[in-house]
């Protein structure tokens, strides 16, 4: 499914396919995009992930059953990031869920759209309307710590300052919006789900105020704080707990979908932990095998070059007694260093929005 | 519609900055602030130590004798009341004592000489005795925002009629635990506060001030000077956190403008703003955001200033102080000025006029006066030049009915268990009620509440559901909710206190944001994603009639359509007891073995009889009338009887006839319990006589709330509670009174009583539709 602000995007726009989506990888250079991310404010064509609303008399009590986050009195001002999961434990996909006044809408990871819509009328036992709203609306975000600056130009300054997790719904020339406060990088985040005929203005006016960012600047940004990013974190019967996405579940919730093994998991310890590393030459391949005094504890998730850090940066998943910073480790030869997160602190954390 | 034009015509006031009007303005205008160290030794365990304290001899310099030994909180007010009256040329003999109110905003618990904590409504009862004020009387405890909310209350009871002169004001003292608390959030300054500039926090400050209001006409027709007049005031909640203020500074300019709406003004219109200006980041980065929201492009071109640089924050007087020194400032064309400012400050909001540290005279016909408190509620008021006299119109009767019922008690959870209760003729007296089964919250918010939080969440979200509303989240942001409350969370009191008294460095913080008696109140909107206007009443038993006025008050004025009012309280006392051990009170029973307190909240929804109509909503009973009498402190049964006469007179507005069919009275299981009764059989005849203490013990404002609850079951569903252990009663025949549950079928028309003894009493008249 290629974006819907293809037409919109510079010429030199390099696209790549992830999961169900052509996404703009990059429109110019990483570092420039990355820079732009954590020093300005970078606008973000977030038409990969997939926007499903669920209606109709039990749409909250089959969201309460299919999402691992209590969800029950999530209000139309509000939206969070949860799971799904599978009756095994495992992630279907990481989601950021809007209460809506008659329901509520989920918007999937990058890519990952028609997996959860499959996910989602598979477990439909309440009958509830699922729709698929990827083909009218898009999902533009603003990331960045001055992003807030953009938000009060853009729409209205009231907005820059809403509550993490806040939703207002709104306008922009005319056409009706969701704006939510969200954030993925550490840095000042907001999403704005537009219909799509306004995508292209939205986008080509939030270009006036700020610069493209594509999905690799995104998500080098997102590694870098420890967002997980499920493709490619989420790999074959690895728990929550291995993942590191407890934070998504909540089982005090009496029930919901893949509870019992989140509990399971929680009540079994051991297993794998994941850890963040830097250092070494070049970035290993995932499935790159972790070594500590010669032996095998575990294996790279995902790596890559990090620009803030001028270095590797990783995730490893590694025996749990050794998923702990400040150690040192083997990857593919070479000597690394386990970290705490963030790996980079944001600079939104230390500019007040005014 | 222009409605009755009320003002000001007496200030008084006494602060770290002045012991009366004149010495406080001269000061303001000069630069002269007033924040000192501490002197009092026990303070030095703090680092900061900086405060607006008040030196005793302006206190005793200004009281007789007689007041000597009343507590400081008393004798701050006293002063501060005495010389309002004294400035307006009035006295409550003059106006008519029945016709002189007292509206007080206060945010602590304070304590008596003795240094015990004493019920919230005391002070208002001691200066309401001295000063012979036998009208309105509301204690509003909207933590830092109670004074300001006190000068609005007090105008709606002129417009109401209720009233023909109202002292409206605030006090506080400086409290050590307040101080420890507030230590404990890391909101002090270390030095004098530097609102606006530096904001590296704030001092606490204490003192009282007080605003006589009459009416216009009144007021000229007597010779009066018209000060300033209250053209209007706001009211919203932040619906966020329990101690931030929304970022946004949404809620704050919502307050601004609402006021401005009530005000028939806009925001052009406006010359000078009085700042909340704590110094803490958080309020002032707030606040700069409220600025700019309402004033837009001129925000740069509307002084702004604080006088808490001149004087601290005196907490639940802070709103009535800056309404005081607002009046000044319209009175002398002079806005007073943010001391301590420095202009090249990092945390400055270089866009606005913060009236750097020199007075400044300019034309000023309108000012807005703003406060924030803790819990989320904002307050504005709107004081202008006073106009001349002019025709208006009476505020117009709007038809209310009450159409959900939230009950959350030791007899039952929900409208359906206690109904079950009820006609089984079970008793719940002192039983802890049940939240199991089900969720009433976000777990995430759910588990950070204390336990009379969740009771009055669940008894909100219960009413809530039982009114069948589904509202869009626009109109939420008009939804009102009206918190009543005798003595607000005793488990965070408590916990907070034996914090303090182990390390007053170590205060338990979680504990002390909820200490406010608001903060229950705010929790709920929180939860429910309320944002209309709120307050918090608390008149101890009388509490939830008196919210219920507030709330017919919001439909009439046509500032909510919707309201949710909720009362509670709760008892330590029995939750250590085998439900099996507790005895059950007999009220009205001559041999009763007295009251068990018990913990409950019960919450009803308010709505205008148009909008129920509008969505089909099925109303239990329309309110019919409220009426509320003053008593005396510390008086005789005979007293006490003749104030639950005058209540049930003014709601039966002297019609001959069964006033109504069944009276839930406030009768506890206490002696007191016989000079109802006759005061009931005399001014209700023919009327049958019940109480829902036996049900669910005394439960202070939870109690009249549920009694106003039962009231309504009655007259749609004809259940009441009966008095099964009424043996012999107090007064009046056995007949007179339901001992066998259940009715014959509903009553057209049901009397609730509420009760603070020696203070308030208050009755609400329901009927059938």
């Amino acid at each position: 499914m290629a974006s819907v602000l293809a037409s919109a995007h510079p010429q030199e726009t390099v696209y790549g396919q992830v999961g169900d989506a052509t996404v703009p990888l990059r429109f110019s250079s990483l570092d420039e995009e990355y820079k732009v991310l954590r020093e300005r404010a970078a606008v973000l064509d977030l038409g990969g992930h997939g926007l499903i609303e669920i209606t109709g008399p039990d749409a909250v009590a089959f969201a309460q059953r299919v999402l691992a986050r209590d969800v029950e009195y999530l209000t139309s001002d509000r939206c969070m990031m949860t799971l799904l999961l599978d009756a095994d434990g495992q992630v279907v996909d990481q989601v950021l869920a809007f209460g809506r006044e008659d329901g509520i809408l989920l918007e999937s990871s990058c890519g990952a759209g028609a997996r959860l819509l499959a996910h989602l009328r598979a477990n439909n036992d309440e009958g509830v309307e699922i729709a698929d709203r990827s083909g009218d609306l898009t999902v533009l975000g603003l990331e960045g710590p001055y992003a807030w600056g953009v938000v009060g130009r853009l729409i209205d300054g009231e907005l820059a300052s809403l509550p993490f997790e806040s939703v207002v719904d709104t306008t922009w020339n005319g056409a009706d919006i969701v704006f939510a406060r969200t954030g993925f990088t550490g840095e000042y985040g907001y999403q704005m789900i537009v219909p799509i005929e306004h995508a292209a203005d939205l986008w080509r006016q939030s270009l006036e105020h700020a610069q493209a960012a594509g999905q690799e600047a995104l998500e080098l940004a997102m590694l870098e704080v420890r967002q997980p990013i499920p493709r490619h974190e989420v790999t074959e019967g690895a728990t929550v707990v291995e993942i590191g996405a407890n934070w998504l579940v909540d089982v005090t919730k009496d029930e919901f979908v893949g509870r019992e093994a989140v509990l399971a998991a929680f009540e079994a310890g051991g297993g794998r932990r994941t850890v963040g590393f830097s250092g070494g030459d070049g970035v290993p391949a995932p499935g790159t095998r972790v070594w500590v005094n010669g032996q095998d504890i575990g294996e790279v998730v995902h790596a890559v070059h990090s620009v803030g850090l001028g270095a590797t940066l990783g995730l490893a998943r590694v025996d749990h007694d050794l998923a702990a910073a400040g150690l040192e480790l083997t990857v593919g030869g070479t000597e690394v260093t386990t970290l705490t997160s963030p790996y980079i602190v944001p600079k939104s954390w230390s500019i007040p929005i005014i | 519609m222009a409605l009755r034009p009320v003002v000001v015509t007496g200030l008084g006031i006494i602060c770290a900055a002045g012991r009366d009007p004149a010495e406080f303005w001269q000061r303001l205008t000069t630069g002269q602030g007033g924040l000192t160290p501490v002197e009092d030794e026990a303070f030095a365990v703090f680092t900061a130590r900086h405060a607006g304290q008040v030196p005793d001899e302006w206190i005793t310099g200004q009281l007789p004798g007689s007041d000597a030994a009343l507590d400081r909180t008393a004798r701050l007010a006293l002063v501060a009341a005495r010389q309002a009256v004294e400035m307006a040329g009035l006295t409550a003999s003059g106006v008519g004592a029945e016709r002189f109110g007292i509206i007080l905003g206060k945010c602590q618990a304070t304590p008596d000489a003795a240094g015990r904590y004493q019920p919230m409504h005391r002070t208002q009862d001691v200066v309401a005795e001295r000063l012979g004020l036998r009208g309105p009387r509301i204690l509003v405890s909207t933590a830092c925002a109670a004074g300001g909310n006190a000068v609005g209350l007090a105008k709606d009871k002129i417009l109401t009629g209720e009233a023909d002169a109202v002292l409206a004001g605030g006090v506080d003292p400086l409290l050590f635990g307040t101080y420890a608390g507030f230590a404990g959030l890391q909101a002090l300054s270390t030095g004098p506060c530097r609102p606006y500039s530096h904001s590296d926090g704030l001092n606490l400050g204490e003192g009282a001030a007080f605003l006589l209001l009459e009416p216009l006409e009144l007021a000229l027709a007597r010779g009066a000077v018209p000060l300033a007049e209250v053209a209007g005031y706001g009211l919203s909640a932040d619906a966020y956190h329990a101690t931030a203020p929304d970022p946004t500074g949404r809620g704050g300019a919502s307050a601004v403008r609402r006021a401005l709406a009530d005000a028939g003004l806009t925001p052009g219109d406006v010359q000078y703003v009085s700042g909340h200006g704590t110094g803490t980041p958080a309020n002032d980065a707030m606040e700069a955001k409220v600025m700019r929201l309402v004033f837009g492009e001129r925000a740069g071109q509307v002084p702004t200033s604080s006088i808490k640089s001149f004087v601290g924050h005196t907490l639940g007087a802070a709103g009535a102080v800056e309404a005081v020194a607002s009046v000044l400032a319209l009175r002398h064309a002079t806005a007073p000025p943010t001391i301590g400012f420095d202009e090249d400050g990092q945390g400055r909001a270089g866009d606005l006029d913060f009236v750097p540290n020199v007075a400044r005279p300019m034309p000023i016909g309108t000012v807005v006066s703003n406060n924030y408190a803790f819990g989320g509620n904002n307050v504005s008021l709107v004081l202008t030049t006073p106009g001349e006299p002019r025709p208006y119109e009476e505020l117009p009767r709007r038809e209310a009915v009450i159409t959900g019922l939230g009950p959350v008690t030791g007899a039952g959870t929900g409208v359906a268990e206690l109904t079950e209760a009820v006609l089984a003729g079970r008793h719940g007296a002192g039983w802890a009620p049940s939240l199991e089964g089900r969720t009433f919250a976000p777990r995430s918010l759910w588990r950070h509440m204390n336990h009379l939080s969740r009771l009055a969440i669940a008894a909100s979200r219960l009413a809530w559901e039982d009114a069948g509303l589904k509202l869009p989240r626009k109109d939420l942001d008009d939804v009102a909710l009206i918190f009543a409350t005798g003595a607000g969370s005793a488990e965070s009191t408590g916990g907070f206190d034996e914090s303090i008294a182990v390390n007053p460095n170590k205060p338990a913080v979680l504990s002390f944001s909820n200490v406010v008696l608001n903060a229950t109140g705010g929790a709920v909107c929180q939860t429910l994603g309320l944002r209309g206007p709120t307050t918090t009443i608390c008149n101890g038993g009388a509490s939830a009639s008196i919210a219920l006025d507030c709330a017919l008050e919001l439909i009439r004025s046509g500032k909510a359509e919707v309201v949710l009012v909720v009362a509670a309280d709760e008892t330590t006392g029995t939750a250590a007891l085998d439900t099996d051990d507790l005895p059950v009170p007999s009220p009205y029973d001559s041999g009763a073995g007295g009251a068990v307190r018990g913990s409950a909240a019960v919450a009803f929804v308010v709505e205008s009889a148009e909008h129920c109509a509008a969505r089909d909503g099925r109303p239990y009973a329309v309110v019919l009338d409220t009426g509320h009498a003053s008593g005396h402190a510390g008086s005789d049964a005979d007293a006490d009887a003749d104030a639950v006469a005058r209540s049930i007179a003014r709601v039966s507005g002297g019609a001959s006839g069964p006033v109504a069919g069944l009276v839930v009275g406030a009768a506890d299981g206490t002696a007191g319990d016989g000079a109802e009764a006759a005061a009931v059989l005399a001014g209700a005849p023919g009327a049958r006589l019940t109480a829902s203490t036996a049900l669910a013990g005394d439960c202070q404002a939870a109690s009249g709330a549920l009694n106003i609850a039962l009231a309504a079951l009655a007259v749609r569903d004809g259940v009441a509670p009966a008095l099964t252990g009424l043996a012999a009663p107090r007064a009046g025949d056995l007949a007179a009174y339901v001992t066998k549950p259940g009715l014959d079928g509903p009553v057209e028309r049901a009397l609730a009583l509420t009760a603070a003894p020696g203070s308030v009493r208050g009755a609400v008249l329901l009927g059938a539709l």
